[in-house]
């Protein structure tokens, strides 16, 4: 018979039939107890939440062969593990995945401030046998999760520019993955903090919006540089309102007047870090209303989509700036008339409003404010990103700062203000701003 | 209080009353074995446990339980979480009494029911805890020590000392 792999029974380990393990004391006493959560960690490894300083743990430090019952809860498949216990972990990736999902858990079972992990306690797989037993027919796969990965890289393949690559993969998430819900974020260069530049399945766009490092479920997944995967409702790892609030009172500056998009009854969550070249870009972030809807396999088709993703932003950004193409001037756009939409502009932080109306701050606020200074003083339109790049008022954090991006979202914050003013692009890097109401740009605060 | 029995009436009823059941044995170099049970009864002096569980499933386990009588039980309501284990050091393997069958399958009930009540489609506990009686094997012992294993602060603490 063909030996059974790890891989091939993850579902068994998602814990919706809870595993048990049995252990046995020096002096041969076995010992029975539930788990929590078995984490899968690698072909060869499982890794079991630690809680409590309970008879398990005190036998598999004495004696660290232990047996292992998992139930995949979709087939009734039963499987027994003999496993070796290795070591624990109390910190790191594979602690604060363990810790979210724990948390999830906790909150579904009515365990919240029972359930805390100690640590991940890493075994080494040695056997895997199936125990026979009535079976149901496994429910058909809501996808082919591979072909849906494999149209998934054709189609951000043939992209060629930044907004097209978030477009699209946005459109995949939701086509190929059947996912409604998804926001993409990057990490600002400053590095502290993640800003959303993409969202899809919510009434608010939510662009513009930031989540510090380590905070939250993306928050997470972007410090430890891991998936962060949570079945269950839960309020530990609430991406929204809380998690914000925690990092102001720590003193982080944060965009506070854009709301993060998110779902009110969202109950799973799965954030992907977008990584390229060993550098974190960003965090893509999928939720949806029913329990337990992403699996292993969920996870691994997003992880696979957030590096084809990753990889593309990394060789945008880098690529040099593509020769300034010759333009068509746009049609002479009418001088506008009217009363003048007053740009405010306050110098401590770059925000901008536009009447009484916040539009952004930080970097693109900066942008904003050196494109209306020149349209203003010498009726200029068009721009390049090069020029932007070099521009000293840009006041971008760094060369490796992801121009396009910010560009993107200042473009996506002026679409949603509707104000009379908005940029659009006019060629291979390069934009235009178009003006259809008269400007004044007011120095405010200072 | 030697001759007062581990079990009271209340812990025989609730493990009779359709709890989720899992054994563990040892084998020759301690390496521990595990199985789900089907179901258990507990002797009318509340002195003995017997777990019933399914042969086909057990792999080696009731070969090491024949050899050194070594046991652990645990008797568990999924929805309140309250979950309760057994020690014994003389369990020993035998045949189901008549009733049993019928035992079990009350208990059998009882437990989907409590399973549907969270939520499980109700064929997934049927399935679960479904098998062949033909092939059920009763495991007998005396449990020398129960313990509290619900989880919280108190898991783990030997069972009469008062909550």
């Amino acid at each position: 018979m063909k030996e059974l792999t790890l891989d091939a029974i993850r579902p068994g380990l998602e814990g919706e039939i809870p595993a048990t393990i049995a252990t046995c004391a020096p002096d041969g006493t076995p010992n029975c107890a539930y788990l929590s959560q078995v984490e899968y960690v690698d072909p060869a490894h499982v890794a079991l939440s630690w809680q409590f300083f309970n008879k398990t743990r005190e036998n598999v430090l004495a004696n660290p062969v232990a047996c292992l019952l998992v139930v995949d809860s979709r087939a009734i498949g039963r499987y027994r593990l003999v496993i070796r216990y290795l070591r624990t972990e109390t910190s790191g990736p594979l602690f604060e995945r363990m810790k979210a999902r724990l948390a999830g858990i906790a909150s579904h079972t009515g365990m919240s401030g029972v359930f805390k992990l100690r640590g991940s306690d890493v075994y080494r797989v040695e056997s895997i046998e199936r125990v026979p037993g009535p079976v149901l027919p496994p429910p058909p796969e809501r996808r082919n999760l591979l072909a849906a990965v494999r149209d998934c890289a054709r189609k951000i393949g043939a992209v060629t520019d930044l907004q097209g690559l978030l477009d699209t993969a946005l459109a995949c998430i939701a086509e190929n993955f059947s996912i409604d819900h998804a926001i993409v974020l990057l990490r600002d260069a400053g590095g502290e903090r993640l800003y959303t530049v993409a969202s899809r399945g919510y009434p608010d766009s939510g662009v513009g919006s930031e989540i510090p490092l380590g905070h939250g479920v993306v928050g997470v997944a972007a410090r430890e540089r891991t998936p962060i995967r949570i079945g269950f409702a839960q309020a530990e790892y609430a991406y929204g309102r809380a998690v914000r609030e925690t990092a102001l009172r720590e003193g982080l500056a944060l965009e506070t007047e854009i709301p993060l998009p998110g779902l009110a009854e969202s109950r799973s969550q799965l954030a992907v870090p977008i990584e390229a070249f060993g550098r974190l870009i960003g965090v893509l972030f999928v939720e949806a209303a029913e329990d337990l809807r992403f699996g292993y396999d969920d996870e691994d088709a997003l992880v696979a989509v957030a590096g084809q993703l990753g990889t593309s932003i990394h060789v945008m950004q880098s690529a040099a700036e593509p020769e300034e193409e010759v333009l068509a001037p746009g049609a002479g756009a009418p001088a506008p008339a009217g009363p003048p939409l007053a740009v405010r502009h306050f110098a401590e932080n770059d925000s901008i409003f536009l009447g009484g109306d916040y539009l952004i701050k930080g970097v693109a606020g900066s942008i904003f404010h050196a494109l209306v200074s020149d349209y203003l003083a010498t009726g200029r339109t068009e721009f390049s990103n090069k020029e932007l790049r070099l521009d000293p008022r840009a006041k971008l954090p760094d060369l490796s700062d992801n121009l396009e991006a910010r560009l993107i979202l200042l473009s996506r914050r002026l679409d949603e203000r509707d104000a009379g003013v908005r940029i659009e692009k006019s060629g291979r890097g390069r934009f235009r701003l178009c003006v259809s109401r008269r400007l004044e740009l007011v120095e405010a605060g200072a | 209080m030697a001759d007062k029995p581990l079990i009271d009436e209340e812990l025989a009823a609730f493990l009779q009353g359709g709890v989720s059941v899992h054994v563990a044995s040892r084998g020759p170099t301690n390496v521990p074995n595990l199985v789900r049970g089907i179901g258990c009864r507990v002797s009318a002096d509340r002195r003995q446990v017997t777990a019933f569980v399914l042969a086909s499933q057990c792999g080696a386990l009731l070969a090491e339980i024949a050899m050194n009588g070594a046991i652990a039980f645990v008797g568990s309501l999924p929805s309140t979480h309250r979950t309760v284990q057994l020690k014994g050091t003389d369990a020993r393997t035998g045949a189901p009494l008549p009733g049993d069958e019928a035992l079990v399958a009350r208990q059998r009930a009882a437990l989907v029911e409590d399973l549907v009540s969270m939520g499980y489609p109700p064929g997934m506990p049927r399935a679960l805890l479904g098998g062949d009686w033909s092939e059920a094997v009763a495991i007998t012992f005396t449990p020398s020590a129960a313990f509290v294993q619900t989880p919280g602060p108190g898991a783990g603490a030997p069972l009469g000392g008062k909550r």
